[in-house]
């Protein structure tokens, strides 16, 4: 862009300055507390801090003190098998339910919302909910016994080895509806001649989807599942209003991990390591599709 | 008995009544063309003959078999689609094999089946490339293959040539000509574009609202409209329509066309016997451009010359041909003269009619107003024309 020459009348400089002074704060407010937080946190990782920041050098001792730590362990454990049900189950769950909405039924409209709703809530107030639900003295078990059902009993909730399992289900619960949608729009991108060619060609409905649908929707997968890599990452509130990370350290994520060694053991070293641990495995994911994405829409 | 006959079919969409009845009738071997405007139900009928739609009411007969409730992949056709609709996910030979594949045809089978549909379409070097690496008419040639390689009793084209450019498009044409001309297959064909039909046709059916107007040879409904509607739709420039009072002069019927500065009288020698019920009324009369020509190309052994001077209005050269437009009866009339002639805008000329090809409508109803021998001379030439309607 050009200097504006001094001849130029107020009016027209202003209409080459205000863009830049609208955005501007922003922009400094950005480049400040993320990208600048991401450069505290990082080098905090590699310092003596406690309970509060301690900016002497101590190397990977922070590091090498997470990677040793068992609580660690068991949140990277958690996070493996709780991500992988979660992206599993709802990308087959959302799949399904798209195909099922896409042969024209009735209700359509009506479903679709129905099943979008649950993305409305916050993870919170979803986390909560499903807490009151399966609570063994609250919610489904209760209301089965007070029916009559004495024997009935459901208590994943307060079972170490199950607990993960309950979280994979309420999170399944939210997410599924949105993901069906992005698999309807999918779907209804797909040229009708096409189906009406395999229909002719011979193709029962199962093989039509099988062979010619669902291949054309890889583009919608790989989206669902950088959606649900992320949220899976990021799971924090869900999890700290359903289990709050127990019984134990049984639902233990990562970012629980890092809230609980940054604010009440006051480890923030650790913490630290664990966040900046965090942003790199989600950078990860990210970048390369974000970067696939735009040379696509540029070409 | 005919090879496929819909007899009476009438598709409704809800309240919406599409097709009002149709009824055609083909032979094996035959080109069937349906053409007709936007909108008139040309998909329409060509998805229920496919199986795609359901039929409201009526009968669809496949070689004596009734197929109203078969599913299309039980039918025996074959069909190709505007949009080509290929499958993007497999590759060439895989989209030509896919419909042997469903049928459980043998691999070694297949194989041999979508090499010689490939050597016919000469697409063989194309086999292992997926649709999205393949130019618009390569795509046009695998969809064309697909249909093919199962060998069909009917094959069923709906606007295939309309995404190509005009060059390949006249190519395509030729080729599904030849293709037509050696497999001997049966093929019900919809475009928009009457070149393409007066080209490929051997039978077409031309459709307006969800009628059918007229079923016929290419040359019967050139020649021979049934009512306006044929006349204007079908041709290239399209057919001179004038109005004309016929009255009797020197005991000959004659078809007189005034305006305020000129006035040209032709004598009447088609269809003369149902004209006489018009003497003394107005008719809605039709030429074709070149049924009117300059008196040196006309053709006086087979058609009946009458001649007139008229000022030309506009010049048009085509390169082929000079398009001559003049002023009669308040329209303007266009004329194929040969090229090169010297005409030039506000000199007159000598126009030659060849009132042997003229056509009269009646004005109100619009349609023919036609001899009785006339009209069976034509239903002669082709013993299955049914539908004469309107
Ligand atoms: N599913 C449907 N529901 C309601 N009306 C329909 C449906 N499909 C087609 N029609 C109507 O039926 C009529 C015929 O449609 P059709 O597609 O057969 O026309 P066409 O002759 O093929 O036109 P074009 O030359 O534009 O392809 C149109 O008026 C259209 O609006
Ligand atoms: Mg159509």
């Amino acid at each position: 862009m050009s200097k504006p020459p001094s001849s130029r009348g107020f009016g027209e400089r202003l209409q080459h300055w205000l863009p830049r002074l609208v955005l501007s704060p922003s922009f400094v407010l950005v480049l400040f507390f993320v990208y600048g937080f991401i450069l505290w946190t990082t080098y905090i990782s590699f310092s003596n801090s406690g309970m509060l920041p301690d900016y002497t050098w101590a190397g990977t001792r922070q590091w090498s003190r997470l990677w040793s730590s068992w609580t660690w362990g068991i949140a990277l454990h958690n996070i493996w098998v709780f991500g992988l049900l979660y992206i599993v189950t709802c990308t087959a769950l959302g799949l399904l339910l798209a195909i099922l909405l896409d042969q024209r039924i009735r209700a359509e409209g009506t479903l679709r919302t129905i099943y979008l709703y649950p993305m409305a809530l916050s993870f919170i107030v979803t986390g909560t909910a499903w807490q009151w639900f399966l609570n063994p003295g609250l919610g489904l078990e209760r209301t089965m016994h007070s029916l009559g059902w004495e024997s009935f009993s459901f208590n994943w909730l307060i079972d170490a080895n199950m607990a993960i399992y309950t979280v994979v289900i309420a999170a399944v619960w939210q997410a599924t509806g949105f993901i069906m949608a992005m698999f309807l729009a999918g779907l209804r991108g797909i040229d009708g001649e096409m189906i009406k060619a395999a229909q002719i060609d011979g193709a029962p409905a199962w093989k039509i989807y099988l062979r010619i649908i669902i291949p054309q929707l890889r583009p919608v997968f790989l989206s669902a599942i950088v959606v649900l890599a992320h949220l899976a990452i990021k799971s924090f509130d869900l999890i700290v209003a359903m289990t709050g990370g127990g019984p134990g350290n049984a639902t233990a994520v990562p970012a629980t991990f890092m809230y609980s060694y940054a604010f009440s053991r006051n480890e923030m070293g650790i913490a630290s390591a664990s966040a900046v641990f965090m942003l790199a495995v989600i950078a990860a994911l990210i970048i390369p599709y974000l970067y696939s994405e735009l040379r696509e829409s540029r070409s | 008995m005919s090879f496929l006959h819909i007899h009476n079919v009438h598709k409704r969409f809800g309240d919406t009544h599409v097709l009002k009845g149709i009824d055609i009738a083909i032979e094996k071997g035959d080109f069937l063309v349906l053409v007709g405007p936007s909108g008139c139900g040309k998909s329409t009928l060509l998805n229920m003959i496919a199986g795609l739609d359901a039929i409201s009411e009526g009968e669809l007969l496949l070689n004596g078999e009734r197929i109203n409730d078969l599913h299309p992949s039980r039918r025996d056709i074959a069909m190709v689609f505007q949009s080509y609709a290929l499958y993007p996910s497999m590759t060439v030979a895989g989209n030509i094999g896919f419909g042997l594949e469903m049928r459980k045809v043998p691999k070694a089978k297949r194989r041999e089946a979508i090499q010689r549909a490939a050597e016919l379409l000469q697409i063989e070097n194309l086999l292992n490339r997926k649709p999205a690496q393949l130019s618009g008419g390569q795509r046009q040639r695998v969809a064309m293959g697909r249909a093919l390689v199962r060998e069909p009793q009917l094959f069923l084209f709906d606007e295939p040539l309309s995404n190509l450019d005009a060059k390949l498009r006249v190519d395509m044409r030729t080729e599904i000509k030849q293709l037509h001309q050696r497999l001997g297959t049966t093929i019900v064909y919809v475009t928009h574009d009457q070149i393409e039909a007066m080209t490929l046709a051997t039978r077409i059916a031309v459709m307006r609202g969800g009628e059918l107007q007229q079923l016929g040879t290419p040359q019967s409904v050139y020649d021979d409209p049934n009512n306006l509607f044929v006349a204007g739709f079908m041709g290239s420039p399209s057919m001179n329509l004038v109005t004309a009072r016929i009255t009797r002069q020197d005991g000959a019927l004659v078809a007189r066309i005034a305006s305020a500065n000129n006035e040209v009288t032709l004598p009447i020698v088609r269809d003369r016997a149902a004209l006489e019920a018009w003497c003394d009324r107005d008719v809605m009369l039709g030429l074709r451009p070149e049924a009117i020509t300059d008196p040196a190309s006309a053709n006086r052994e087979d058609g009946e010359i009458h001649e007139a001077e008229l000022e030309v209005a506009l010049v048009e050269p085509t390169g082929a041909d000079l398009y001559v437009v003049t002023r009669l009866g308040g329209r303007s009339i266009n004329a194929r003269m040969r090229p090169g002639a010297p005409l030039s805008p506000g000199q007159s000329t000598r126009f030659a009619f060849d009132v042997s090809r003229m056509v009269a409508f009646d004005p109100e109803t619009e349609a023919r107003i036609r001899d009785e021998t006339d009209a069976t001379t034509q239903v002669t030439a082709r013993p299955a024309a049914l539908g004469q309607n309107v």
